[in-house]
């Protein structure tokens, strides 16, 4: 895997899909590039599901164009590359583990003895070593969630495309996965995820596409893709109405703590304004306990940025 | 190279599943129970019977009887066990959700269709030649009689079942599992209706026979495994000149056997419908979301 980090992995031009009457995704737009994790996130009947099938050749496009790995959707020498994992995967439950994965090996060519080895190595990676024998019918759904990972890079694939990769998964599972994609991840695999579980997202994720009623939102790193003001959470006392006014009036707005009422969040215009909040208690004759900048979560932005988008278009004929 | 992957795992699917054991065990108990009847009646038979020449060929007479029955038992059993076994060939994986992972493989669309119906072509036509023949071999050493053209008669019914599997293959690209089945079924049953019409109108009403007779060749069109059977008797029997010496009526046009064989069109089209519909069914799943 020696590709350039900037070539693109998947590119999506003007993407859209309808389904009788309604419209799934629309107008959807983004680039991959190489050896980049990418999230994809949003709520359920975002249509995030529609799109990770359109990219793995389940569901035909109504409009657009699609390139994974620089080439066409349909191309086979471009889908021995991959690996997918879709959402709450199931398998052939009559089968071995073992069988199970090298029948899928023998779908990518893979053949004999290398194909054995190869098994053998992902049923390790994934936490599967010893259960070759077993049949998928007596896996769990985290175990099932498991050895489909490990079909979906049996074939040491350039792009996994995953699909809610935990759902399935208890927090131990979760880990070990987040864990095993950062591996892949630093051996130069691009990573696509499709999810609405923030924290993996957070934990893993070069960039983030946030996909909300058939549309991408945003598109950028998790950190810098929201457009948000600096904050900064004040610690003092006492806090009194003066001090509130004083500092509201320096600031687009403040807030009070529900649990704590020493803790104030304001939020500025500019990080430089840090000094004037500091004068601003000094002179309201409160005390300065702390004032250190405040990072929202990922799940805060988010959710402000799905309701943003609500709130501003009320179209509600849209599926996932 | 997928397409024989998918055929391989359809055969292991298929063996694997409770339904192919019942089916093997209740299918060598029907021929065992058949076996020791046909024993029973023709040991019975002969006690009156001694070995003359007469006694001989009234037991070939018998075995002919014996070798229509016996094999449309076997045409009925395995036209059910392609129903069965198939009606949800495609649309069962899409409903289970097992396609999202093969789909997206190194492999055509058409590699899945193709491997899954040939997988079940090779488990249909082998059942079916194995009770035709294990029949034939029981009916044989009771009453000595084997059909001169047994393997014409073989290649008859492996043709209806083909024909059969197409309509599956289609059904199961198109509706769900039950309705597929359901309309298999409907079209199997269905057909025969037919060649019962046109028996009785040419003894009732000879005058609107042809009428019936177009309408019956409309539904061969259709579904042609009952214009197959028909064919598979024909060459079940023996030659026309031994019939009065087997004390067999002159006249095997029933609705349920053929004293002629199939029509050389109706064979060609049977040949392309078998061909046709898996075709179509590949065309309509490349273009199904899944």
């Amino acid at each position: 895997m020696t590709q350039t980090y900037k070539e693109p992995a998947i590119e999506v031009e003007g993407l859209r899909k309808v389904y009788r009457s309604l419209v799934a995704v629309d107008d959807v737009s983004f680039v991959m590039s190489r050896g980049e994790a990418f999230g994809f996130l949003g709520p359920n009947g975002a249509g995030k599901s529609t799109v990770v099938k359109i990219l793995t050749g389940l569901v035909a496009p109504t409009k657009g164009t699609i390139r994974i790995l620089g080439k066409p959707v349909s191309n086979l020498e471009m889908r021995q590359r991959i690996g997918y994992l879709p959402e709450l995967p199931t398998f052939h439950k009559w089968l071995r583990a073992r069988d199970f994965l090298k029948f899928h090996g023998h779908l990518y060519g893979m053949r004999g003895m290398e194909l054995e080895k190869r098994c053998r190595e992902v049923l390790e990676l994934v936490g599967l070593a010893g259960r070759d024998n077993q049949k998928l019918g007596t896996f769990s759904k985290g175990m099932m969630q498991r050895i489909g990972l490990a079909q979906a890079i049996l074939n040491r694939p350039d792009l996994v495309l995953l699909d809610e990769l935990v759902s399935g998964l208890d927090p131990v599972g979760q880990r070990d996965m987040r864990d095993l994609l950062r591996q892949l991840k630093s051996e130069g695999m691009s990573i696509f995820l499709n999810s609405h579980q923030l924290a993996d997202v957070e934990a893993l994720c070069d960039r983030v596409a946030i996909i909300n009623e058939g549309h991408i939102l945003k598109v950028g790193a998790p950190q810098s893709l929201f457009d948000e003001a600096p904050a900064f959470a004040v610690r003092t006392n006492p806090v009194t109405k003066e001090l509130l006014h004083r500092l509201g009036s320096i600031a687009l707005s403040v807030c009070q703590d529900q649990d704590d009422p020493c803790l104030l969040y304001v939020e500025v215009q500019k990080e430089e304004q840090a000094a004037e909040i500091a004068e601003v208690v000094h002179v309201c004759g409160s005390l300065l306990y702390g004032l250190a900048p405040h990072h929202r979560s990922l799940e805060q932005l988010f959710l402000r940025t799905i309701d943003a988008s609500r709130h501003s278009d009320p179209v509600g004929s849209r599926l996932s | 190279m997928g397409l024989l992957y998918i055929m391989r795992f359809t055969l292991l699917e298929a063996i694997r599943r409770r339904l192919f054991l019942a089916v093997v065990i209740l299918s060598i108990l029907i021929l065992t129970a058949f076996s020791i009847l046909l024993s029973f009646v023709i040991n019975a038979s002969q006690v009156n019977n001694n070995n003359s020449n007469d006694a001989q060929l009234q037991l070939l007479g018998a075995g002919v009887i014996i070798t229509l029955l016996a094999i449309w038992m076997v045409y009925l059993l395995s036209s059910t066990l392609t129903i069965v076994f198939t009606a949800n060939m495609i649309s069962g994986e899409v409903d289970a959700g097992t396609f999202a992972v093969i789909v997206p493989k190194p492999l055509t669309r058409v590699e899945i269709v193709l491997g899954k119906w040939l997988g079940f072509a090779l488990i249909v036509c082998t059942y079916t030649a194995l009770m035709f023949l294990s029949f034939l071999v029981v009916i044989y050493r009771q009453t000595g009689y084997w059909p001169v053209d047994a393997l014409y008669a073989l290649g008859m019914l492996e043709l209806g079942m083909l024909a059969l599997l197409g309509i599956t293959t289609l059904g199961s690209s198109l509706v769900p599992t039950i309705v597929n089945g359901a309309i298999a079924l409907m079209l199997f049953i269905g057909a025969p209706i037919a060649s019962i019409v046109q028996y009785v109108v040419k003894f009732l009403n000879p005058s609107s026979l042809h009428t019936v007779q177009n309408i019956t060749t409309v539904i061969n069109l259709i579904i042609p495994t009952d214009a197959l059977w028909h064919g598979a008797t024909f060459y079940l029997l023996p030659p026309a000149v031994e019939f009065a010496l087997m004390g067999l009526p002159q006249d095997f046009n029933s609705p349920f056997t053929s004293g002629q064989p199939v029509a050389p069109a109706l064979l060609v089209w049977a040949v392309l419908y078998c061909i046709a519909l898996p075709g179509l069914a590949a065309l309509r799943f490349q273009h199904r979301d899944l």
